[in-house]
């Protein structure tokens, strides 16, 4: 009852004409920035932030979140239709969406993603409502062995994203695991596998590597057969750019996998989205009837990572708004902008600015809806984009590719990494390996070594201290039965072929 | 239209009034274009936000007659944006904001070349203190209680903070070195991971910034047991300082300030100092010193390099001791 009441405050600041507006102004920017590669939404709000010092403050922040959660919508554009990762929490989504665009599904990949948003970047907003300070509190019991065992399950993704051959998908992670140990240790402050460059102290950038290997190689593959390749389709029609009744009903699952999904792995400041996003592929993989279809371009496969992606900012401004805890640098920067507006954000935010918690909650709410009114329009207009002939399409993607990586950090070293990446994403398309067990290994490489060697320091090397917390052990014992699975059912196939041969 | 341009005329001639105090100098530097202050974070992060809020006030307090366009270059803790400062040699349209980190970061790190005395200091604008802050059900009441179990049990308990490089982990060497304890340092990259993991218990103190500490403190989550600086706090009027506590160690500080590439005239370095000067009078700067808790450590010339030099030597010592590959 106290949330009903609580609401009806928050949209009574939410639906006043003005911060109508900021939120449109907000969510607006957001797809733009999401449909760019490179140019992320932490980046954008720290441009954004001298104007809102003479703005109103609820207004401010309705705005500025709205840029974050936005640019999640936008991010699946560019990987459906180019095979371009717009974010890193949109790499899963080239898998089956960037397949659905070839066979002419364009139109409705990208309305399910816009679908799926919408669901769950609603359902977090609920959850960020209704159990916010539990869910905090649930998160603070996450100390690094937790994060191990955390990181150790997303790694066993893998067993759903190998494709044909388990060995070449677990080397693909390996190269993966190595990329993320570029850099500074931070434990000891020494470099490693820098090669007495500066550019790669602070490692590899990940949205280096996925453009690379994704986008820059499929242009190299497709320019080799020269003269031979075929338009994609794009039906005529507004129905045939739009998903269909089965669609939906096929990814009622997806949209729950996602919205779960992606919440409860924002709230834990030291995980983030992209990981979220791969969990929730893998879920979706799991309980599918048919898994061996994945990557082939199936509607569940584009609609449970980029729900989860969306729902994952609910989660993520759990922590932040109830206990001052930033978990990514959006975030972060959000909080900063509540500092230097002279408001408090901690602990007590909820309690000594009611209007502005609910209304920003509320303003999600709407924001969502705006969003979906936004993007469905949009998807038969950028559908249109692969009419556009390859002399023309291959260097726009390759353009937009540098543009996006240089972007990242305004570096040119980047840039030829990007190019070194391309040709690694060749080789690897040429020697059929996969590329998202690679892509995985990087984004969890960094946090399972750090979170691993926390562990140790703390139990002071004693590898025990991962089995015997509950939490741990738990998340331990499920990376064991997925990665047992394979087997088993490899087994009993080959059972079953001796019982046949036997009769 | 005409009305803007009358505003424009009159802000111009009240520049030139304001200016005439500087006459004396044949030919004044005053920037012709928008200023480029380089950080050595991305977006969100510490140095960032901090130039971000000056850029801001500075426009308010009309401080300076261009804009303040932050760039970030971050990467290899400040090793980046030291050398692209570097590049810039002789630029009179660029600045940047330097950290402790820039002090610290070229002594272990081989593949940052340039070190802070290679560029042109300008002014120091802060000094952050910071308290060491328990959970609020902890048994540790002073930082005395702390350091005796730290000894009876070396290596039970854990600090969790940032870099080894950072502020969080030198408090830590020479409080060890000091009294003996020991205890673990576990790194996190985050600021919220590492609040998180107090508050989770997983760690049993850390070093924290007391406007942060204060709003978990009101929240009833956190205890402050020590303030790590040469006089108590005005926020914390009852959490005695170490020295008080009997423990005598050097205060490791947390400065923030600005400078310059290498080799720019002696008119631009003139035309900061006088900027500085002025802005670090302004009522909207006092004012952000106080909401952020920050103590004021204006410093330039012959001071600020003395200021540097004792610093890397300080610091050199307790990296040294602590057995961290110092190349420099």
């Amino acid at each position: 009852m106290e949330a009903l009441t609580n609401l009806l405050l928050g949209f009574s600041v939410a639906l006043t004409p003005g911060n109508l507006f900021w939120c449109f102004v907000g969510v607006f920017l957001g797809t733009v920035v999401g449909i760019l590669p490179g140019l992320g939404p932490a980046a954008t709000i720290a441009m954004l932030l001298p104007l809102t010092f003479k703005m109103d403050h609820t207004a401010a922040i309705i705005m500025l979140a709205g840029i974050y959660y936005g640019s999640k919508y936008g991010g699946s554009t560019t990987s459906i239709l180019l095979n371009v990762p717009g974010e890193s929490a949109s790499v899963v989504t080239c898998l089956d969406g960037y397949q659905m665009a070839r066979q002419g599904r364009a139109g409705p990949a990208l309305g399910i993603s816009a679908i799926a948003s919408f669901v769950a970047g609603t359902v977090g907003v609920i959850g960020l409502m209704l159990i916010a300070p539990p869910v905090a509190r649930f998160a603070l019991r996450f100390g690094p062995p937790e994060y191990f065992a955390l990181m150790v399950l997303g790694l066993t993704m893998v067993v759903f994203l190998a494709g044909r051959s388990m060995i070449k998908g677990l080397l693909a992670m390996l190269v993966g695991l190595w990329l993320a140990g570029v850099g500074t240790d931070l434990f000891t402050a020494e470099s490693r596998f820098t090669f007495g460059h500066m550019e790669l102290l602070d490692g590899i950038d990940f949205v280096v590597v996925s453009i690379g290997i994704f986008a820059v190689a499929e242009v190299m593959v497709n320019m080799e057969s020269r003269g031979g390749t075929e338009l994609f389709k794009v039906p005529r029609g507004i129905r045939n750019l739009m998903p269909t009744l089965k669609d939906l009903k096929d990814c009622r699952f997806a949209f729950l996998n996602g919205s779960v999904i992606g919440f409860l792995i924002g709230v834990l400041p030291g995980a983030g989205s992209t990981i979220a996003s791969f969990l929730s592929y893998g879920a979706e993989k799991a309980f599918s009837r048919y898994p061996e279809k994945f990557g082939t371009g199936v509607i569940e496969g584009v609609a449970a990572p980029e729900g989860a992606n969306n729902s994952e900012t609910g989660g993520a401004l759990v922590p932040l708004l109830t206990l001052g805890i930033p978990g990514s640098n959006a975030t972060a920067i959000l909080l900063a902008a509540l500092i230097l507006w002279g408001i408090k954000p901690g602990p007590l935010l909820i309690q000594d600015h009611p209007a502005l918690f609910w209304g920003l909650v509320s303003s999600m709410y709407v924001g969502n809806v705006m969003l979906l009114v936004l993007n469905l329009p949009l998807v038969p207009l950028f559908a249109q984009i692969l009419r556009v002939p390859y002399f023309i399409l291959y260097p726009g993607i390759l353009g937009i590719s540098v543009v996006g990586v240089y972007s990242v950090s305004n570096s040119l070293f980047d840039v030829w990494m990007l190019g070194l990446f391309g040709i690694l994403g060749y080789a690897m398309r040429k020697l059929d390996f996969p590329a998202a067990p690679l892509v995985l290994g990087m984004v969890l490489g960094d946090g399972m070594e750090r979170a691993l060697r926390q562990s140790l320091m703390m139990s002071q090397g004693h590898l025990s201290v991962i089995v015997t917390r509950p939490l741990s052990a738990t998340m331990i014992c499920l990376a064991l039965a997925i990665l047992i699975m394979p087997l088993v059912n490899k087994v009993r196939s080959f059972r079953l072929k001796a019982v046949e041969q036997d009769v | 239209m005409k009305r803007s341009w009358y505003c424009l005329l009159l802000i111009t001639s009240g520049l030139v009034l304001s200016g005439t105090g500087d006459f004396a100098h044949a030919a004044a530097f005053e920037p012709t274009k928008p200023i480029e202050a380089v950080v050595h974070t991305g977006p969100g992060g510490g140095s960032d936000i901090f130039a971000r809020a000056i850029a801001e006030l500075m426009q308010k307090e009309k401080t300076i007659s261009q804009r303040m366009q932050v760039v970030n270059k971050s990467g290899g803790g400040s090793a980046v944006a030291m050398s692209y400062l570097a590049e810039k040699k002789g630029d009179t349209h660029t600045i940047g904001f330097f950290t402790g980190v820039w002090v610290t970061n070229p002594l272990t790190t081989a593949a940052a070349k340039v070190m802070i005395s290679d560029l042109t200091p300008i002014v120091r604008l802060v000094l952050e203190p910071a308290v060491f802050a328990v959970k609020a059900d902890s048994p540790y009441k002073t930082m005395k209680d702390f350091i005796e179990t730290a000894k009876k049990n070396p290596n039970q308990l854990k600090q969790s903070g940032g870099s080894v490089t950072g502020r969080d982990n030198l408090v830590r060497l020479v409080i060890e070195k000091a009294t003996g304890a020991k205890w673990v340092f576990v790194s996190f990259p985050s600021g919220g991971e590492r609040i998180a993991n107090l508050l989770g218990g997983h760690v049993d103190a850390m070093v924290i910034e007391p406007q942060e500490a204060g709003e978990h403190i009101k929240a009833g989550n956190m205890r402050v047991i020590a303030a790590l600086t040469d006089k108590r706090l005005p926020s914390f009027p009852n959490v005695p300082t170490l020295k008080e506590q009997g423990i005598d160690v050097p205060v490791i500080p947390q400065a923030r300030g600005v400078l310059a590439p290498p080799g720019v005239p002696k008119e631009v370095v003139q035309y900061w100092e006088g900027v500085f000067d002025r802005f670090a009078k302004s009522a909207g700067w006092r004012q952000y010193l106080e909401q952020n808790q920050f103590e004021d450590g204006y410093l330039k010339g012959p001071a600020l390099n003395k200021f540097f030099d004792e610093l890397a030597v300080q610091m050199r010592e307790v990296l040294k001791e602590a057995g961290a590959k110092v190349v420099r």
